[in-house]
């Protein structure tokens, strides 16, 4: 752009010198007038290819060089004739307009020119963000755009997670650690600065990054997309980056499809790792059904054939079949334990009645209870006590609740079962008349793996009944608390969420 | 058109017993614990490995049950399940080592009659057993009127009436609805989906959850003790069975 800015001073100063010294030649048989009219040619081509300066310097010129050359008294400056002014004067208004409005004209259409490139870097752009296949291959395409079209050395685009900023592709792609990169902590705080600054528009680009630029050699762009600063741009030349506001608003709209671009990566880094983890969880699913399947099924075997033995007499073929159920429910526990832990295990909190829950418990505890009474007490004032909670797993609760009861208590004492509401919650009470558990285990008895101290090692649990039974309750917005019984004994007290049926849904 | 009496003289362990069973299952000594626990229940004990086997002997054998274990190396249990109930009314027991209950209700919903977890307690497996071979013997036309009797309850589905000791319970058209719905398919675990299908029709909505409000309200007039239900059993996760003493 310069050098051909001075190849015009020198092309139109020649011509200008040439055009001189031919009619300083023929002086004799030239009039003034035609000397005016060679001059302003001149000053024309001069201004259409060097600008309002050139155009200028050569209108100066021309009216020096009309006035010395060929106007009378030749070789001087003195005007002999007061008309021979108008000559001058005109000669010099002519030229001063003519130079203004080609130059003005050259500036719209050098103007329009740029816009037409803005335009379709910008659509070069849209339509690298939205054809290229994967997500980091239109994000380098953008960056070598960007490159391309601001005319700069370098470009960088980086992404921004949570507190980290990393570089995601550079145009052309260069080494790292080269001059001229930014520093990451710096980065990192001029992301956060502008997530802070809800910055207009226009301000939002091409802040500069201070402590690295001295000489206006780097720009520093905030990606924003969605109202957030998901990354920044970062341009560098080895000359000082221009930015007038025109250029200031190109490299606005750059950076926001910049931004898109980095927002997709993003998302797309965010699916994938989603669909693995789905791919993870399936296959733990896969895993535990398996091993679930594989160990219940010599589990059945040995139980059925134990009890065919127990129903002969035989003392060996009783204690066998306890052993099974034991080891039935270790892995039952386990595998819950397991699906606990990692968030698998599903609560599906719908409207449940509590006498069903209460008769359901009642039900399959009746094997492990066999001669043991359980005084259950419901409250049958209308309407029936409902809550909203998973039907199943709350069987569970009570059901490794009661089975404690059992397993911890003489086989003599009462053990109740009463559920109640209040305000808000359903609240049932498993409650004993056994040891009860001393103050200072209270706390510990809900972990994994708890037993009570001085309890037989064949107990008949792994400890996890209590564990299981809290987490579930929890998952379902209820609670599960250890109270001291009054008079002796331990009271256990699971809270699920009540619920009021609306209008049972009749048939119409 | 005569009352027919069904009540618990008539229906002693003596009187169901088998022509012949069938056991789809690929485990050995499964086979072998479940022939065991069945000899008084069958002479014949039909034994299947695979799906497919299973299947074939359904339709040549005609057998008065079938056992089917999920998990068979060939077909899906769930398949079989549909294959056998395109043209077979046989009762199908399913036994399962996995306690998914959208399994259950998914097979029960194919056409599967009672669903047993593994591992069983030999006594109640043989009493699903029992008492899917005595719904089969009842009659099955509609215009045969029953007279259920249990519990000190009597249910009187022709005449749409229910007693206890003489004293007439009264219940509204949804608890009857239910009742009838759970004692005509006694010894059939029906998912929640099945009985409000059958009771409630093709009303719009999800209003299943009342269900169970309903249920309960209904146990507490046809039960003894409504806290500790024996007619109407809840199978936790897939609905509710109606189980008559053996």
């Amino acid at each position: 752009m310069a050098r051909s800015r001075v190849w015009a001073w020198v092309v139109w100063v020649t011509v200008c010198v040439t055009a001189t010294v031919v009619l300083r030649e023929r002086r004799d048989g030239v009039d003034t007038v035609h000397a005016v009219l060679t001059y302003l040619l001149v000053i024309l081509g001069g201004s259409v290819s060097g600008g309002r300066p050139l155009g200028l310097a050569l209108t100066l010129a021309g009216f020096l060089l009309i006035d010395y050359f060929f106007q009378l008294p030749y070789d001087t400056l003195s005007v002999s004739k007061p008309l021979d002014w108008i000559v001058l004067l005109a000669f010099l208004t002519t030229a001063v307009v003519t130079t203004h409005l080609l130059t003005q004209e050259r500036a719209r259409a050098a103007e329009a020119e740029r816009r037409a490139g803005e335009v379709a870097s910008l659509g070069r752009l849209g339509a690298e963000l939205l054809s290229a296949g994967r997500a980091e291959d239109s994000l380098a395409g953008i960056a070598d755009l960007i490159r391309t079209s601001l005319e700069v050395a370098h470009c960088r685009i980086y992404g921004r997670d949570d507190d980290a900023v990393r570089l995601l592709v550079a145009s052309p792609a260069d080494v790292i650690g080269e001059a001229g990169l930014a520093d990451l902590d710096d980065l990192r705080r001029f992301a956060e600065t502008t997530d802070r600054l809800d910055i207009a528009e226009d301000g939002a680009s091409g802040a500069t990054l201070q402590s690295h630029d001295p000489d206006g050699r780097t720009v520093l762009a905030a990606l924003r997309a969605h109202g957030r600063t998901v990354g920044a741009l970062y341009l560098t030349d080895e000359r000082p980056i221009a930015l007038d506001p025109a250029r200031r608003r190109f490299l606005g709209a750059l950076a926001y499809y910049a931004a898109l671009a980095v927002e997709r990566t993003r998302l797309v880094a965010q699916a994938e790792h989603a669909e693995a983890l789905r791919e993870a969880d399936r296959l733990k699913d896969v895993v535990l059904a398996s091993v679930s399947h594989d160990l219940r099924t010599p589990l059945t075997t040995i139980k059925a054939l134990a009890q065919e033995g127990a129903l002969r007499g035989d003392r060996n073929a009783v204690a066998i079949e306890e052993q099974a159920d034991r080891l039935g429910h270790l892995v039952a526990d386990l595998l819950d334990l397991s699906r606990l832990k990692g968030g698998a295990l599903p609560v599906h909190p719908e409207l449940n009645t509590a006498e069903d829950l209460v008769g359901a418990a009642m039900r399959q505890m009746a094997g492990l209870l066999k001669d043991r009474t359980v005084e259950t007490s419901v409250d049958f004032t209308e309407p029936a006590l409902a809550g909203r909670f998973d039907f199943v797993q709350s069987l569970r609760i009570l059901s490794n609740l009661l089975g404690n009861a059992v397993r911890y208590t003489p086989p003599a004492s009462p053990i109740e079962l009463s559920v109640k509401r209040d305000d808000a919650a359903l609240v049932f009470v498993v409650a004993d008349r056994g040891p009860g558990i001393p103050a200072t285990e209270r706390d510990r008895i809900f972990e994994p793996f708890y037993r009570p101290a001085g309890a037989a090692a064949d107990g008949g649990a792994a400890g996890l009944g209590l564990a299981i039974a809290r987490r579930l309750a929890e998952l379902q917005g209820g609670t599960l608390e250890y109270a001291a019984r009054p008079g002796g004994g331990s009271c256990f007290v699971l809270r699920l969420p009540a619920a009021t049926p609306s209008g049972a849904f009749v048939k119409s | 058109m005569g009352a027919i009496r069904v009540s618990d003289d008539d229906l002693t362990s003596a009187a169901v017993r088998a022509r012949a069973l069938l056991i789809i299952e690929d485990d050995a000594p499964i086979r072998r614990a479940l022939r065991n626990a069945l000899s008084d229940v069958t002479d014949r004990l039909l034994e299947a490995p695979t799906g497919r086997e299973g299947i074939d002997l359904t339709a040549t054998e005609r057998p008065d049950l079938v056992i089917l274990d999920l998990g068979l190396p060939d077909v899906r249990g769930v398949d079989v399940c549909r294959e056998i109930r395109a043209w077979s009314r046989v009762p199908i027991l399913v036994l399962s080592a996995r306690h998914a209950d959208a399994e259950k209700v998914q097979l029960l919903n194919a056409g599967a009659d009672d669903y047993v977890t593994k591992p069983f307690n030999t006594p109640e497996f043989v009493a699903r057993v029992r008492a899917l071979l005595r719904r089969a013997r009842l009659p099955t036309a509609d215009d045969v009127a029953t007279v259920v009797e249990a519990y000190g309850l009597t249910v009187d589905l022709l005449h749409r009436r229910v007693t206890r000791g003489g004293a007439a319970v009264r219940l509204t058209p949804i608890e009857w609805d239910i009742l009838r719905t759970l004692v005509t398919n006694a010894g059939r675990t029906l998912t929640h989906q099945q009985i409000f299908d059958a009771v409630w029709g093709d009303a719009a909505g999800n209003p299943q959850q009342y269900l169970r409000v309903h249920i309960t309200n209904l146990r507490r007039k046809v039960e003894t003790n409504a806290a500790r239900p024996e007619l109407i059993v809840t199978e936790p996760g897939v609905g509710y069975r109606a189980e008559l003493p053996a």
